[in-house]
């Protein structure tokens, strides 16, 4: 029971001074009980059930309406008896300022924010009122307290009358719930309601009461629901503002060839473009080859349709390079490719070695000659390929040991040096297409202008082959789908790779 | 005296040599079958002490970052090479070889091994 506590622990500190109020107004000649500090509560003292209602709520959702109404009957109740209408009215003190240091930080600002001397009258004429016109459920008509005087137990409040208790919390939760309920308008008309009460409360009134308290409720939660609709409505916009710039200046919209929506560099997106209309010329180089060495032509034409192969396989090599200083994260993790080459990807790639592997095999009749000269290039292909291995290896655990930071992680500065690191990077895959390049123009270096047109096919045809591997895999029929997530997937992955008929020409 | 990986063997001799770094540079060269400038932090100095030593060469390596005037000699060479990247750069019998690209496509070309032969680095 928190609030049981924070109510003991404000009284506490205040019982004092809240005394001394309560002797000049007399309280507590009239109280049950004639011990200043151990007082037991009018509420408790007389059943009202405010403690228990207002003790479990807090917050907006804050329904003051049985404490009001509580105290409002014991203001009128002592008034009665007593004849003591200034309590209310003048007696609450500077000191409900501070009273409850255990209160919510808001509730504790907004009694700082208000003025100690000024607004009192008003807000205490104002809480008397809100409390007055919270008469109904909670208590029966007709001074219900003297009826439950036995019934109550004894609790939580003892420090000080709790009728000063109650309208102090009332009070200060009143100017929160003044906002809240947007009664501000109401304070006229609840001094008059004030006056009212001051007399016997009749039928009328109580009816009116309760009507205000219903109005106030429900104008409670209509603004409560408008304003999380509005801030639901705020995060959206926010978000899709964001996603719209973002695409905006990554140039989403290039015609679908961008991969994953939303996601790319523009970098990425200007390279995965030239790299299409790089793989759509390959493809009507490889129809020249293939109809120069139908066509049996000569040696030198052959040649100058080599030479072109070559001068395309540059040419991609040269992107790559330009990709590589703006992004090269998606040249090293193969996200330009199709998932199938990206399985065998080296150093953002194909692995020369292993084109060659493949060659030798397919390359025959070789003479001798030929043949240590393909096993030498190889062999020399698959050193700088470990040699770059290991240099790669080495700049990854050098990076992991910065972003890892040792004892003390130094932020910005090592950041730095990470980021400095990161950016050998881009020498590995440059140094790694350099070796590419340079065997595929050693190739014909060996070879007869014919192996080498036939090798160049070759190369081709099995890249062709690889993506064409690639889309029928993707969009293999699949009765054991998981979920819909996948379909979703394969439809994208479609639109990333090139169209399929033509790769399938080449079976 | 030869010492892999060591240039302070040669500080000695080199300070009546005059400050010119690139000088200095070329002397450290010639005087080795194979050498490399590295700089102990480069993973792509790394990368051609293991494609050398893979090979079954054993460069020379000077590491420029432990040399008093390592500074002056990185300079030396970016300007020799015209590279943004100082090292590593390789010199095989005295001659200028260059950095990872031009040792890369020289291997791949058939030119590296016959050059490693005639400078005594490779025996096969």
């Amino acid at each position: 029971m928190n609030q049981c506590f924070w109510l003991e622990n404000g009284l506490k500190n205040k019982s004092c001074m809240a005394n001394h109020r309560v002797g000049e107004t007399g309280l507590t000649d009239s109280g049950p009980s004639s011990h200043h500090h151990h007082h037991i509560p009018y509420a408790v003292l007389h059943g009202m059930n405010v403690p228990a209602s207002f003790i479990h709520q807090e917050g907006s959702a804050f329904d003051f309406g049985e404490l009001e109404e509580a105290i409002v009957l014991q203001g009128v109740k002592i008034r009665n008896d007593e004849a003591q209408a200034p309590l209310f009215t003048t007696g609450r003190p500077a000191a409900t300022l501070e009273m409850f240091p255990s209160w919510p930080m808001r509730f504790q600002q907004i009694e700082i924010g208000s003025s100690k001397s000024g607004g009192e009258s008003t807000d205490s004429g104002s809480a008397v009122n809100t409390l007055s016109s919270k008469t109904e459920n909670q208590l029966e008509p007709e001074s219900p307290v003297s009826k439950k005087a036995s019934s109550s137990d004894h609790q939580a409040f003892d420090q000080k009358p709790m009728q000063q208790q109650l309208l102090e919390m009332a009070s200060d939760i009143s100017r929160t719930g003044t906002s809240q309920n947007q009664s501000a308008a109401k304070p006229p008309q609840e001094k008059r309601r004030g006056s009212t009460s001051e007399k016997q409360l009749d039928a009328k009134t109580l009816r009116r009461l309760a009507q205000n308290r219903e109005a106030a409720r429900k104008s409670r939660l209509r603004k409560k629901a408008y304003v999380q609709q509005l801030e639901s409505s705020r995060i959206k916009l926010t978000q899709l503002e964001q996603d719209l710039q973002r695409a905006r200046s990554e140039g989403l919209f290039l015609g679908g060839c961008a991969g994953a929506v939303g996601n790319i560099s523009s970098g990425a997106a200007t390279f995965d473009m030239e790299y299409a209309r790089w793989l759509e010329d390959d493809q009507r180089h490889m129809l020249e080859l293939r109809t120069g060495l139908q066509a049996q032509l000569s040696d030198s034409d052959l040649r100058t349709i080599v030479d072109s192969y070559i001068s395309h396989y540059d040419e991609i090599f040269r992107l790559k390079g330009m990709a590589a200083k703006s992004d090269i994260f998606h040249l090293i993790t193969g996200m330009w490719t199709t998932p199938a080459e990206r399985c065998f990807l080296w150093m953002g790639g194909f692995r020369p070695s292993e084109l060659i592997k493949m060659l030798i095999s397919q390359l025959e009749p070789l003479t001798e000659q030929q043949v240590i000269g393909i096993y030498r290039l190889q062999h020399s292909s698959q050193q700088a390929e470990e040699a770059l291995t290991q240099g790669h290896e080495q700049l990854q655990q050098s990076l992991i040991d910065t972003i890892a930071g040792g004892p003390v992680f130094d932020g910005m500065q090592q950041m730095a040096v990470a980021l400095g690191k990161l950016a050998n990077l881009e020498g590995f895959v440059r140094q790694a297409d350099n070796l590419r390049q340079q065997t595929l123009h050693q190739l014909p270096r060996i070879l007869t202008t014919r192996q080498a047109a036939r090798c160049f096919l070759m190369i081709g045809e099995y890249y062709a082959r690889l993506r064409a591997l690639s889309s029928v895999w993707i969009s293999r029929p699949r009765e054991t789908l998981i979920s819909d997530d996948h379909s979703c997937q394969t439809t994208t992955d479609l639109q990333m790779v090139q169209p399929s008929q033509n790769h399938f020409s080449n079976f | 005296m030869h010492y892999q990986g060591d240039s302070w063997g040669f500080y000695m001799p080199m300070r009546s040599m005059g400050s010119d770094p690139m000088e200095r540079v070329v002397k450290l060269a010639s005087e080795s079958a194979v050498v490399i400038f590295s700089v102990s932090s480069c993973c792509m100095c790394h990368a051609v002490k293991r494609l050398f030593c893979g090979m079954g060469v054993n460069p020379t390596v000077y590491e420029l970052d432990q040399d008093p005037r390592g500074k002056e000699m990185e300079r030396a060479l970016m300007r020799l090479l015209g590279n943004s990247q100082s090292v590593p750069v390789v010199f095989i019998g005295g001659k200028l070889i260059g950095a990872m690209d031009q040792v890369m496509a020289s291997h791949i070309n058939g030119t590296l091994v016959p050059l490693l032969k005639e400078a005594g680095a490779l025996w096969l």
